[in-house]
């Protein structure tokens, strides 16, 4: 997503990203980026909550009006919860047993070899 | 020199943005994957500034979210990452009709967040609303869809081309991405 903003502001298109991976979108190096301290997944407001959907939709277009540069972050003052703990969980392996570790490297070979299916076939089909 | 830090209502060390380029070296490492995966990175960045006013600006909006596929196994609220959801070409739906859109083939955190409301990573409601209000000049007449594509040489010389085009064609003045 970075790598399309990317080329679309180069070829002279103004973009703006949502997103709530904050450190990959700035080490990518992004023209603007609207980031929410949220679980990944949440780049456009709380679920099930419009009028968080509409500040962050409000704060992306105020941002793409008046950004100064490349680069540019604009966090949105919206917290997830009281609690930052869930900050904590994401693939943290600190917190995962050797059994967890070892069910989801199983999980991942498999889930590696359906997506090379799935790209083969739409490969295939071209 | 550790004075008590109480009542200066500072936040926990660990509430910051959560380290993801850490954690998943960490995480990849530790399964036992042994060259970690190498993100994309620039030192300098493009920059088209907007150059008329948003409510004369037609918008486009890019989402990394995939079209729900029935016969692909579970992509419901909560579901497990699926990459037989995946997609590995650019797509366009028309943004004046609703989609069922899912992300399971992505990794967004599935331990504190259930995917159930897709507004929440595809905007779409909010900047129909924001043209019906003249916020915005008007919604571009097709969203699209962006692989995620672990191969950086097909996003760069297929996808990013693509999606340049399709915007092209759509006369987007400027354009949202979401990413999942």
């Amino acid at each position: 997503m970075s790598l399309a903003a990317r080329h679309l502001e180069a070829n002279g298109i103004p973009t703006i990203i949502m997103g709530c991976a904050k450190d990959i979108v700035e080490y990518v190096g992004v023209p603007r980026f609207l980031f929410s301290d949220f679980p990944l997944g949440n780049p456009a407001g709380r679920p099930n909550d419009p009028n968080s959907q509409a500040f962050t939709l409000e704060l992306a277009l105020r941002f793409l009006e008046t950004a100064p540069g490349p680069r540019t972050t604009v966090q949105s003052p919206l917290r997830w919860s009281d609690h930052p703990d869930w900050k904590l969980d994401f693939s943290n392996i600190a917190r995962l047993s050797p059994e967890e570790i070892a069910r989801r490297r199983a999980e991942f070979d498999r889930q590696k070899e359906i997506a090379k299916t799935v790209r083969d076939k739409t490969q295939a089909a071209e | 020199m550790s004075e008590s830090e109480d009542g200066f209502g500072f936040a926990p060390e660990h509430d910051q943005p959560v380290p993801y380029l850490q954690r998943i070296r960490d995480y990849y490492q530790t399964l036992g994957y042994g060259t970690p995966y190498r993100w994309a990175h620039y030192a300098e960045a493009p920059f088209t500034p907007l150059t008329k006013p948003l409510r004369e600006c037609r918008i486009g909006l890019v989402t990394t979210a995939a079209p729900y596929q029935p016969d692909k196994g579970e992509q419901g609220p909560g579901a497990p990452y699926n990459a037989a959801a995946k997609f590995y070409n650019v797509y366009s739906g028309d943004t004046a009709a609703d989609h069922d859109l899912r992300i399971a083939h992505v990794g967004y955190d599935r331990a504190h967040t259930t995917a159930e409301d897709s507004n929440a990573w595809f905007p779409l409601t909010e900047l129909r609303r924001a043209a019906a209000t003249g916020r915005i000049g008007e919604v571009a007449p097709r969203f699209h869809g962006a692989p995620t594509n672990r191969s950086h040489r097909v996003t760069l010389e297929q996808d990013c081309p693509e999606l340049l085009a399709r915007l092209r064609e759509d006369k987007a003045d400027a354009v949202v991405l979401v990413a999942v």
